[in-house]
């Protein structure tokens, strides 16, 4: 069956096919041509390639069954330790059948590993590098333990140039025959800031409305799809309507599953801007952190968050009455 | 048909296997294999079907039997408890024809209950007559993996039952409404199959109970289900509580009746914002509710049920105290906890979003945490206004109906794009 997530059909196969990121593409291409590759890790922001990078090297190097030689593993779904002592070190030290005796673990996602599985992982890599070759990608390579980083070669993946980003969209919007006006294609790249897999989602599901893809089109998708709209329930709180800014948050929690943790670090980003007074921004912030740590020790996030948002509702009322 | 003090678990019972909510899968099994007896006697004389409580393994025999016009002859634990009194029965069912000719079935229920080493010589003989059984033998237990049937397993086709989700368990629901004249409201039946927990029987008996002899079933009147407490009593424990002038009334209140806590707090948490009109107030009350909840959390994380006098004081006590500004004006009636409603809902929910998650992480190379944070939110807005784009993928995901449902977020859409999906 053919592809129909956009992002997905329009995934580069192999290495020639990626334009963007030159440099990394050169040595890649490197390493097909020696038939070897080293544990590598692949560092930079979300939709800038990473995954698809470390696809088409495993394609380019094992050709089309290269299915058989490569395993990918999400570390967001499985970080424990469990899985690296198990399922990790199963493929990793049974002998591949091929002219390429090595084969490739993809570990997407790694910097959510935790640091044990990370360590269990180090020996894994050391012990197998005769059968099994690592990529490792993720958001920040910081997150990645010091051993691990010593051990593989560091790539950095930025997002992509303006004029690559276009031109990818353009192309797309073409082959699906989807009208993509100018002023769509620079919102969607102030929207999703260079995020490929963002911006190609933005672009289906601007087409399935059935209209040309303007900035309108675009924006009304993002504000749907970012429900997580901190701001303007920290506003209501503000002005006073607790009931119309907890059922808000009810809404973020339940109806689209945004994450406690998530909520606490925007708005605690939120409180040192806009109206809050000066002297609750502190006082606020160490609220914050409190809920914070509660939430840490299994408190019930709404109970948590609402109590603060009662808090900002008594802030926003003595801002009030000084005025 | 209208039998006023019949268990509607007897007169809704299933009449075909179509009506048998769920488990289409070992359904078609079970059917396939007595059909096969028509050929003569198959390799496996005895299936044995397995599976929770409730979800429609003996009715499944019971209409099965029906259906192909089979002599239907049923056994409990009781009557077999010893070998004795098992082959008493053995010859009687299993090795002479039918006195009229028909086929018989023999359906040998509740083998979970034989128990201890007495009844040892049951099992073997049961092994016995399934090795060598004319006519179709249906074994029934719960969990057939006990490691008494070990022996017994090696002759049995194994068709293990599932618990159906709470969406088909609700139709069903509807469909025993529609037959009692009632009209019920939709969030009602799904709040009454999901805390039933796949179990069908449960959830009629549950229906029954609250459902008998009325015209409308609304959520309000199912949602005190499972709740022991009645209404007036909890209004009375709330208005001690949130006008309580004294630190010790507001603790009495909860010693005068015994309300569940964690219900109690849902009413507390639901309507102090109404109570406490005054910003500093309604900052303290809910400050006071928070810390109730930090000792819940405590006591859930410990499992040291002794710390739950310090959430009963930060319930009672500190709301009672956090008024200060806030003058008891008329009469503010109380509202019934919406969270209760939406948490029922939301744990099923994400559920669903962990398997849609899943799904796309199987075609789309990203974690099922992260695709149901970045791709579902588009997926929702295509699935919205794009029936055939959203049939495409929904086909490529490889959703079923309750994911599609989910997406979509309403019944006629899912309808449209599952029909389209072929």
């Amino acid at each position: 069956m053919s592809f129909e997530m956009w992002a997905e059909k329009y995934r580069p196969k192999k290495l020639d096919d990626i334009v963007d990121q030159k440099d990394i593409v050169e040595r890649l291409k490197s390493f097909v041509k020696s038939r070897n590759v080293p544990h590598c890790i692949f560092a930079g922001p979300p939709g800038t390639g990473k995954t698809t990078a470390a696809l088409c090297l495993a394609r380019d190097l094992y050709g089309d069954v290269y299915r058989e030689h490569m395993m990918e593993l999400n570390a967001s779904d499985e970080r424990g330790i469990d899985v690296v002592r198990e399922t990790v070190k199963t493929f990793a030290r049974t002998k591949s059948i091929g002219e390429i005796p090595f084969k490739i673990m993809i570990l997407d996602e790694s910097d959510n590993m935790t640091s044990d599985a990370q360590q269990a992982l180090r020996r894994t890599m050391e012990r197998y590098t005769e059968t099994c070759r690592f990529i490792m990608c993720a958001n920040y390579s910081g997150k990645i333990i010091e051993p691990i980083q010593s051990r593989c070669a560091p790539f950095r993946f930025t997002f992509l140039p303006r004029e690559e980003h276009d031109r990818y969209l353009k192309e797309i919007a073409a082959k699906e025959k989807v009208k993509l006006v100018p002023e769509g294609l620079d919102a969607i790249f102030e929207v999703c800031g260079g995020d490929l897999r963002r911006a190609i989602n933005t672009l289906q599901s601007g087409a399935s409305l059935g209209k040309p893809v303007d900035a309108k089109v675009v924006y009304s998708i993002t504000g749907k799809a970012s429900p997580a709209d901190v701001q303007k329930m920290l506003k209501v709180a503000m002005d006073g309507d607790f009931l119309e800014a907890r059922k808000q948050l009810r809404d973020m929690i339940q109806k689209y599953g945004v994450a406690g943790s998530d909520l606490i670090r925007q708005i605690h980003t939120e409180i040192f801007r806009g109206d809050v007074p000066e002297k609750w921004k502190i006082k606020l912030a160490d609220i914050v952190g409190e809920v914070d740590y509660r939430l840490v020790e299994g408190a019930d996030e709404e109970v948590q968050l609402s109590a603060l948002l009662a808090k900002l509702v008594e802030a926003g009322n003595e801002l009030k009455t000084e005025k | 048909m209208h039998d006023l003090y019949g268990a509607w678990t007897v007169t809704h019972k299933p009449k075909c296997l179509a009506e048998i909510v769920g488990n289409t899968e070992a359904i078609k099994q079970f059917v396939d294999w007595i059909k096969s007896w028509e050929k003569g006697v198959p390799r496996k004389r005895c299936v044995f079907l397995y599976g929770p409580p409730g979800i429609g393994k003996t009715v499944t025999t019971e209409v099965a039997a029906n259906d192909f016009k089979m002599e239907f002859v049923e056994k409990n634990a009781s009557d077999y408890r010893t070998e004795d009194a098992i082959n008493h029965f053995a010859g009687l069912a299993s090795q002479y024809g039918s006195l009229f000719g028909s086929r018989r079935i023999i359906l040998l229920d509740e083998l979970d209950g034989l128990t201890g080493t007495s009844d040892r010589g049951g099992v073997k003989a049961i092994t016995d007559i399934a090795k060598t059984a004319q006519f179709p033998i249906v074994l029934i237990a719960n969990n057939a993996y006990d490691p008494r049937f070990t022996n017994l397993r090696n002759y049995c086709l194994l068709i293990e039952f599932k618990k159906p989700g709470a969406g088909e368990v609700a139709k069903r629901l509807k469909q025993i409404c529609e037959k009692e004249g009632i009209q019920a409201d939709e969030d009602a039946l799904k709040f009454i199959a999901q805390r039933s927990g796949g179990d069908v029987r449960s959830a009629v008996n549950d229906l029954q109970a609250l459902g008998q002899g009325k015209k409308k079933l609304t959520f309000e009147d199912v949602s005190w289900l499972g709740y022991r407490d009645r209404q007036d009593t909890i209004f009375n424990v709330l208005r001690m509580i949130f006008y309580g002038k004294t630190v010790f009334s507001a603790k009495q209140a909860m010693n005068m009746s015994d309300v569940d806590p964690d219900m109690l707090f849902e009413w507390i948490y639901e309507n102090v914002p109404a109570h406490f009109t005054d910003p500093h107030d309604l900052a303290n009350a809910m400050d006071a509710l928070a810390m109730a909840d930090v000792y819940r959390g405590r006591i859930r994380r410990t499992q040291d049920w002794s710390l739950m006098r310090y959430v009963v004081d930060y319930m009672t006590g500190g709301i009672a105290m956090a008024r200060q500004n806030t003058k008891a004006s008329g009469w503010i009636p109380f509202k019934f906890p919406t969270r209760i409603m939406m948490l029922s809902r939301s744990r099923a929910d994400r559920a669903t979003r962990r398997s849609i998650g899943n799904k796309i992480k199987r075609r789309c190379h990203i974690s099922a945490v992260r695709a149901s944070k970045e791709v579902l939110p588009y997926l929702r807005i295509i699935f919205k206004n794009n029936v055939d784009m959203a049939a495409r993928i929904a086909k490529w995901l490889d959703l079923d109906r309750e994911m599609v449902e989910y997406v979509s977020g309403s019944e006629e859409k899912a309808e449209e794009i599952v029909k389209l999906m072929g």
